[in-house]
C-alpha cells in the first residue's frame, strides 16, 4: 500500500519535472579512463650488457633524468636520443628530478629518495644492485606496490635499451 | 570578513612556498607580484563580467534562485553545498550544469562549459557564497554517495604514460613535498581548501581559472588522459574534495602559482 503510493509519486515526478539532462554537457569519461588504466605490476629482467660505462649511455640516461621532453629539455641532445617520438610528438623523458635530487640537479624535488652519492652509498656497499635499480625504474611496484613512483616500462613510456641508460647514469660514479 | 578569510589563506600558501627550504622558494620578485596581486585579485574583473552575464542570461541571483526552488536568502547557503544531485537533472551536477539549464528555460544557447564566459558565470555565482562554510551532504541520497565513491575511485586511479594517480602526489604522505620546485597542496579544509578557493587567478597563466579545468591541468602535466569538464567522473572529484573541504569557507576567486 505504501509501496504503491511512493511509486505513484516517484512517476509523478518524473512525468512532471523537467529534465534537463540532455540540454547540458554531461559526457561520459569511463572509456577515456578504461584505455588508459595501468596494467598490473610486472617483472623485468636487464637484457644482457644492460649496464654499460659507456658515457654515451650514461649521457642519454642522464638527459632523461633530468629532462621533462622534447619539447622542454635544457643542454644540447645527446647522441642516440630523439627529441620527437614514432608519432613525431615531442618525446616524454623521465623528468625524474622532479622527485629526486641527484649530483648537478637543478630545482630537484624530494618525493622520492635523494640518489645522490648512489654510487658509494648503494652499489659499492651492495645494498642495491643493477637488476633492483632496473626494475624499480620499469615497475616500481614489484619493490613497493603503493608506490608513489612513476612507472615507466610497463606503460610503454621506455624501451628496454632506454631504461639500461638510465639506469647506468644513476649507478655510475659521479 | 571576507579579506580576512583569503588572507588567511593566502599566508598558508606564502608559508608553504617559503618553509620548504631555499632551493624551492618562491623567488621574492613572485612573492612580490603575490602580495601586489592579494590587494586586487585580478579575477574580480572576471567575476564582475561574471555578474553582468547572470543578469542578462539568468535573470541574475533572483532568477537563479527561482530556478533552483530556492529563497534568494537562502541561495549563498545552497550554493556552498554543490556538486549536488537535482531531480530536475535526475543527475549529481555541478554549478556550471546548472547554469546551462538555467540559460535554455530562458531561450538562451547555453555556453559551453569550457568557454570564458561560463567559467565567469560560475564563478561569480560561487562568490555569492563567499565566506559560507562548504557544506556538502555526501550521505543526502544514494546518488551523491554514488558520486563520491565515483569521485574517489577516479582519484585514485593509476593511470596514463606514467602510471601516475592523482594519489599519487596528493596522498596525505607526501603533501608537502616538492615536486620540481613546488609545494604539494593538501586539497583540503586543513590545507587551502581547494574547492573553497577555485575559480582562482593563476599567476603562471595569467588567467582565471575552475577547479575542474585546474584537474585537467594536472592531468596534462602528469600524462593521464585528460577527461572532459562536466562528466560524471569530474562532478564526482569535485563532491570527493569537496567533502574533504567541509567546512571551510568559500573564498572566491583564489590566487595561485
Ligand atoms: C612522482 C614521483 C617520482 C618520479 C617522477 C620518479 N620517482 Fe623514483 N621514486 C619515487 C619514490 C616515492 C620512491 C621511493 C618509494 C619506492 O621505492 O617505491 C622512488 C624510488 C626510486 C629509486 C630507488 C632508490 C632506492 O635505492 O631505494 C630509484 C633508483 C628511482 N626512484 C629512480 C627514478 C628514476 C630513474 C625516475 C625517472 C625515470 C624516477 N625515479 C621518477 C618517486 C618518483
Ligand atoms: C605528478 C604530480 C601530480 C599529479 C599526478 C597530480 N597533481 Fe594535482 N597538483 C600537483 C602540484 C605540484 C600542484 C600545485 C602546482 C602549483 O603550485 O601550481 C597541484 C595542484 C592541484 C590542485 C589545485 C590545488 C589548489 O587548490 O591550489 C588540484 C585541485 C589538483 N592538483 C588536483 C589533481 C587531480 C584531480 C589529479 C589527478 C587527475 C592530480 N591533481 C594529479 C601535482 C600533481
Amino acid at each position: 500500500m505504501k509501496k504503491g503510493l511512493t511509486s505513484t509519486l516517484l512517476l509523478g515526478i518524473s512525468l512532471f519535472a523537467a529534465d534537463y539532462s540532455s540540454v547540458i554537457e554531461s559526457p561520459n569519461a569511463s572509456k577515456i579512463i578504461e584505455k588508459d588504466l595501468l596494467a598490473p605490476a610486472k617483472v623485468f629482467t636487464m637484457p644482457d650488457g644492460c649496464i654499460t660505462t659507456d658515457p654515451k649511455a650514461i649521457a642519454r640516461g642522464k638527459y632523461i633524468f633530468h629532462n621533462l621532453n622534447g619539447e622542454d629539455s635544457k643542454g644540447p641532445l645527446p647522441e642516440g636520443l630523439s627529441q620527437v617520438d614514432e608519432k613525431g610528438k615531442p618525446k616524454q623523458y623521465g623528468n625524474c628530478v622532479a622527485c629526486h635530487n641527484i649530483e648537478e640537479a637543478k630545482g630537484a624535488g624530494n618525493i622520492g629518495p635523494d640518489l645522490t652519492k648512489y654510487h658509494e652509498n648503494m652499489m659499492a656497499t651492495k645494498v642495491r644492485d643493477n637488476q633492483f635499480v632496473y626494475q624499480k625504474i620499469s615497475d616500481a611496484r614489484i619493490d613497493n606496490p603503493t608506490t608513489h613512483m612513476t612507472i615507466n616500462q610497463t606503460t610503454g613510456l621506455f624501451t628496454p635499451r632506454e631504461i639500461c641508460d638510465i639506469a647506468s647514469y644513476i649507478v655510475s660514479p659521479k | 570578513m571576507k579579506t580576512l578569510v583569503k588572507i588567511a589563506l593566502s599566508a598558508a600558501l606564502i608559508a608553504s612556498l617559503s618553509n620548504a627550504g631555499e632551493q624551492f622558494a618562491m623567488s621574492d620578485a613572485d612573492r612580490a607580484m603575490y602580495a601586489e596581486m592579494l590587494e586586487s585579485n585580478p579575477a574580480d574583473m572576471n567575476i564582475a563580467h561574471g555578474g553582468e552575464l547572470l543578469e542578462k542570461n539568468c535573470g541574475g541571483s533572483a532568477g537563479l534562485a527561482k530556478f533552483l526552488h530556492v529563497s534568494q536568502k537562502d541561495l549563498p547557503n545552497y550554493i556552498a553545498g554543490f556538486p549536488r544531485y537535482l531531480k530536475d537533472f535526475n543527475m549529481v551536477v555541478g554549478i556550471d550544469q546548472v547554469l546551462q539549464a538555467a540559460m535554455h528555460e530562458n531561450g538562451k544557447k547555453p555556453f559551453t562549459l569550457q568557454s570564458k564566459d561560463m567559467f565567469e558565470m560560475s564563478a561569480y555565482v560561487k562568490s555569492l557564497a563567499n565566506d559560507v562554510p562548504i557544506n556538502i551532504d555526501i550521505n543526502a541520497n544514494q546518488q551523491m554517495k554514488d558520486a563520491y565513491a565515483l569521485g574517489e575511485k577516479t582519484f585514485n586511479t593509476n593511470r596514463g604514460k606514467r602510471g601516475l594517480s592523482c594519489l599519487s602526489c596528493h596522498s596525505t604522505d607526501v603533501i608537502g613535498s616538492v615536486l620540481r620546485t613546488q609545494p604539494l597542496p593538501a586539497l583540503g579544509a586543513n590545507g587551502n581548501a581547494s574547492v573553497g578557493t577555485w575559480p582562482a587567478y593563476r599567476m603562471t597563466k595569467s588567467s582565471m581559472s575552475t577547479l575542474q579545468h585546474r584537474m585537467q591541468g594536472c592531468m596534462q602535466n602528469a600524462l593521464l588522459e585528460v577527461i572532459p569538464l562536466g562528466s560524471p567522473e569530474m562532478v564526482g572529484m569535485e563532491v570527493y574534495l569537496g567533502h574533504q573541504a567541509k567546512g571551510a569557507k568559500m573564498a572566491i576567486p583564489g590566487l595561485k602559482r
